[in-house]
């Protein structure tokens, strides 16, 4: 045994030792580890839902769209001639899994009984791959939205124009020449409601929104691309490869502006330039209106990182001060035999680190099975909550990485803790340590 | 005979509060390899303070220490800490063993602090001294559930295991009784006899300190007035109860 195993022998036996102080410590340290990773979780679940909710509903991963302007202050959202920009895509973005071509307009729908504003996808139902899992319907189905002239609302909407399955609607909307224009559609599916995005979103079948807006089956709003999750983490750099390649294929671009498209018009309007030119966006970009919920997400879990981090620190730094006063003597003994400063601030760092790892493990445990727990019983949120969730339910996603981070911070905080004391108690002199009392 | 220990007008301040009280005031002393040397005194007079010079646990205020012909007030912190590994054992009053440990482990841990040893050479030195000290059966008892001078025996064969030149015991029979406390000095003495190791124990019981080769008396911080560098003649001794066999004088 060397003098490192020996030091790890009475870290543990006095562990053992005091079995109550163990017992309190422990258990405080692994309620705050249990703590971290349903914060951690809560917060992760949270991005998961919205990412994944925001980038079936409104973006892709990566959106090629861009603006065709008929006269220099005139702008439409259109990509003309799209399957030719697919084309580059497929060939330049080996990350790529799988894209699908989205119309994109803003119109009044009108009903019987009343009207509401709202953003209007076009989609090709048949090329959907997540969205049949995301939109959850409450009647109807998808499949009849591949016919022409039908429309999906959500709950809300619906309750707002007071319609249901089979009832006709009606779509206004100004084409991209400025001439106003209406489509009459049949509402062959109801969604539930899925956060802010459905407040302001209806679909369309692709052909159904063309048809409004005039437009040639070669045009489409933009092309969601839905990349594969190892690429998620360097969007930007993947964004900026893109932009190259897209350029070097002949198309113009427009300058990145990190803004969803409805947020460009003005600007593009003011621009000296007449035709098509393409624009790269993140799903952060066209979400960027509302990334400060994920923000203050982040923000609000930091907060609480630091408290639960500081309550640790606090309960750990006094509990090694009371265990180290205890054994001043013994202290003073082991440096009076020999024993180095280094060696007795090593042996409380030791006690200290195996009390987090002991209650860091059964703190990740703990917040493991809680979440499991939490996800199983399918915990309904309120109504002001799901708008910012994104989901009718909580949803936790703890993460190996995160579970690991927890157990690693826990862990080092509390050993960390210890330093301060029991490089103070290595500091006395041997004749007072051993003389001390109590 | 080598001189282990020398020690030139040591003086020893503490400081309580505002006043300033001399524990040891100019203590020259010198202790050859191989004494048996006890220091006597009342309570108060200064031995501990002494011993904790010796032992290298305490600086002093003015004077010089050498401990096996090194002066400690010219050495760092790890080198004083590595001395005290090497060259000193400590035998405490109140034993001070680790009660985490066991009794192998207790003695073991200077072994281990030294790094110089392999494990089975380690177990084997642990168990010879447990051996000498009458304590081979209760290798893997805890402190606790050993008599006090049970306990004091374990802490001699800590002090011992590491085969230093000087064991320095503070009043080591201080908190047993009377035949418990006999058997212990019968156990150091026999030790210094047979390995030549140089003890010296403070106490200021007559009867632990008529078993010294040597006595030196303190009073006040100072070393009695004696003929002999603050030793104590064989009649001195004798007035204590007990004429010491064989007593050397450097």
């Amino acid at each position: 045994m060397s003098s490192f195993f020996l030091d790890l022998r009475i870290a543990l036996l006095s562990l053992f030792e005091h079995k109550r102080r163990t017992f309190l410590l422990g258990a405080a340290v692994a309620t705050v580890t249990a703590l971290l990773v349903l914060l951690n979780g809560l917060s992760a679940g949270i991005r998961q839902t919205l990412i994944e909710t925001a980038t079936t509903i409104s973006t892709g991963h990566l959106n090629v769209g861009g603006f065709f302007k008929v006269t220099a202050g005139r702008g439409s959202p259109i990509v003309t001639d799209y399957q030719k920009v697919v084309e580059v895509v497929k060939r330049e973005v080996p990350e790529l899994d799988f894209s699908v071509p989205r119309g994109r307009g803003w119109g009044k729908i009108v009903s019987d009984s009343g009207s509401t504003q709202a953003g209007i996808g076009g989609i090709e139902i048949e090329h959907e791959r997540d969205f049949k899992r995301i939109v959850q319907l409450s009647s109807g189905n998808f499949e009849d939205l591949a016919q022409p002239n039908t429309i999906l609302l959500f709950e809300s909407q619906i309750k707002k124009l007071q319609v249901k399955i089979g009832d006709a609607v009606t779509i206004s909307a100004q084409t991209p020449r400025g001439v106003a224009n209406t489509v009459d559609c049949r509402v062959v599916a109801i969604a539930k409601d899925i956060g802010l995005l459905s407040q302001w979103n209806v679909f369309v079948s692709s052909d159904s929104l063309r048809s409004l807006y005039q437009l040639r089956p070669d045009v489409t709003g933009a092309i969601h691309l839905h990349l594969h999750p190892k690429a998620l983490k360097d969007l930007p750099r993947l964004a900026a490869r893109l932009r190259t390649s897209l350029e070097h294929a002949g198309y113009r671009l427009m300058e990145p502006d990190p803004k969803p498209f409805f947020m460009k018009f003005q600007s593009v309007a003011r621009e000296d330039w007449t035709g098509q030119k393409l624009d790269v966006t993140t799903w952060e970009d066209e979400l960027s209106f509302m990334m400060w919920t994920l923000k203050a997400l982040d923000g609000l879990t930091f907060i609480l990182m630091l408290i639960l981090m500081g309550i640790v620190v606090t309960g750990i730094m006094n509990t090694m001060w009371i265990a180290i006063r205890e054994r001043t003597k013994e202290i003073g003994t082991l440096r009076a035999m020999g024993m180095q400063r280094g060696s007795v601030v090593r042996m409380f760092f030791l006690e200290s680190l195996l009390l987090g790892i002991f209650g860091g493990v059964t703190g990740v445990t703990l917040g493991v099975s809680l979440a499991a727990l939490l996800n199983a019983a399918h915990i309904h949120v309120p109504l002001t909550v799901q708008i910012f969730l994104m989901s009718d339910t909580l949803h936790l996603a703890v993460l190996p990485t995160a579970m690991l981070s927890a157990l690693l911070l826990v862990a080092v905080v509390t050993g960390a803790a210890s330093l301060f004391p029991s490089l103070r108690a290595a500091r006395l002199k041997p004749v007072d340590a051993m003389s001390h009392f109590g | 005979m080598a001189i282990i220990v020398s020690i030139r007008n040591a003086t020893k301040d503490y400081r309580l509060g505002k006043v300033l009280v001399p524990a040891l005031r100019g203590v020259s002393l010198e202790v050859n390899s191989g004494e048996f040397l006890s220091i006597a005194g009342p309570s108060g007079s200064g031995k501990t303070t002494l011993l904790n010079l010796i032992g290298c646990v305490d600086t002093p205020t003015s004077g010089t220490v050498e401990v096996a012909g090194r002066n400690t007030a010219e050495l760092g912190e790890r080198a004083l800490t590595r001395l005290r590994l090497y060259t000193i054992g400590f035998i405490f009053q109140s034993f001070n063993l680790v009660g985490v440990l066991d009794v192998f482990r207790n003695v073991e841990l200077p072994l281990l602090l030294q790094r110089t040893l392999s494990s089975k050479e380690r177990a084997e030195r642990v168990h010879s001294l447990l051996d000498r000290v009458g304590l081979k059966e209760y290798s893997d008892h805890r402190p606790s559930e050993l008599s006090g001078g049970q306990r004091q025996r374990v802490a001699i064969a800590r002090a011992l295991v590491t085969r230093p030149q000087l064991v320095l015991a503070d009043e080591p029979t201080a908190n047993l009784d009377s035949v418990t406390g006999q058997n212990i000095l019968d156990l150091m003495r026999e030790l210094n006899h047979a390995d030549g190791t140089t003890f010296i124990f403070s106490t200021h019981d007559a009867r632990v300190m008529s078993y010294a080769n040597a006595v030196i008396r303190l009073a006040d911080g100072k070393l009695s007035d004696t003929s002999d560098g603050g030793r104590a003649t064989d009649a001195e001794v004798a007035e204590l109860g007990h004429v010491s066999a064989g007593a050397s004088q450097p």
